[in-house]
């Protein structure tokens, strides 16, 4: 890996607040036009394409920690 | 379509940051990972995917014509903003300067009024060049794209300003008005 884990953390923060400012989009859309409406299942799957990154991004620590705990419990 | 205006400004407001962060996302990822990583191909489909549900939700407005009448205008003069810019000449690269001097002489010279994104874009990425002492593809990307996000600001301000008062638009159209008939024949 060449990110540590500090830049990670800062990435995964980033992408959890994109997330987060964008939830109204499907919502607002949904709301207005119907959950079938194109542009509200559009809205959806951009959702999706967001959460899918950071669940991935999240996953990505998790190795680094193995790693790290697995050399600090063979020492 | 239905969908009110202020939850419509909400809407544009919100993707278009999302995208201009998305973009710095992906390019973040990208530094750290390689463009090639899965990882960096999720945030830059992410990016995408913005970008794309924008342009949808405008296409869409305009299409509409509870939406139309005035905005369709606008958002013609939009689309040729952000897409037909032909350069009327070229030439006297040399003569550039730097800073407001470089881009009115850009402005002029491409036949643009100094208010036009191009120039402005131009100037950002000399402004750039000479803060840092070089530039990137990812840095262009990135001004340019703030320079996108500043002309939907402003259009989306005159798309309110033309709908709270069409008398003023109406007005300055009717100042245009004289100045012109004056050549047409009687």
């Amino acid at each position: 890996m060449s990110i540590d884990e500090r830049e990670l953390s800062d990435l995964m923060r980033r992408a959890a607040e994109l997330m987060s400012d964008t939830a109204d989009v499907p919502r607002l859309l949904g709301n207005h036009l119907g959950q079938q409406h194109h542009l509200a299942q559009a809205a959806e799957e951009m959702q999706g394409s967001i959460e899918n990154l950071v669940r991935q991004l999240r996953s990505f620590d998790a190795p680094a920690h193995n790693v790290k705990d697995d050399l600090q419990g063979g020492s | 379509m239905y969908i009110p205006e202020a939850d419509f400004d909400h809407l544009i407001r919100i993707l278009s940051e999302a995208r201009s962060r998305a973009t710095e996302l992906a390019a973040s990822i990208g530094a750290g990972l390689g463009t090639e990583h899965p990882l960096s191909e999720l945030a830059s489909a992410a990016s995408w995917r913005i970008e794309n549900m924008m342009r949808e939700l405008q296409i869409s407005a305009v299409e509409d014509p509870q939406h139309a009448g005035g905005l369709a205008e606008l958002h013609g003069a939009l689309r040729h903003e952000t897409q037909s810019v032909t350069p009327a000449t070229a030439n006297s690269p040399e003569h550039i300067t730097t800073g407001m001097h470089a881009m009115a002489a850009f402005a002029t010279q491409a036949g643009l009024e100094p208010e036009h994104w191009l120039p402005m874009f131009v100037d950002d990425l000399i402004a750039q060049l000479r803060t840092s002492g070089g530039i990137t593809f990812e840095m262009a990307e990135r001004l340019l794209q703030q320079r996108k996000d500043e002309f939907l600001k402003d259009f989306l301000i005159a798309r309110r300003m033309y709908r709270t008062y069409p008398r003023l638009f109406r007005e300055l159209q009717g100042e245009a008005g004289p100045r012109q008939s004056e050549t047409m024949p009687r």
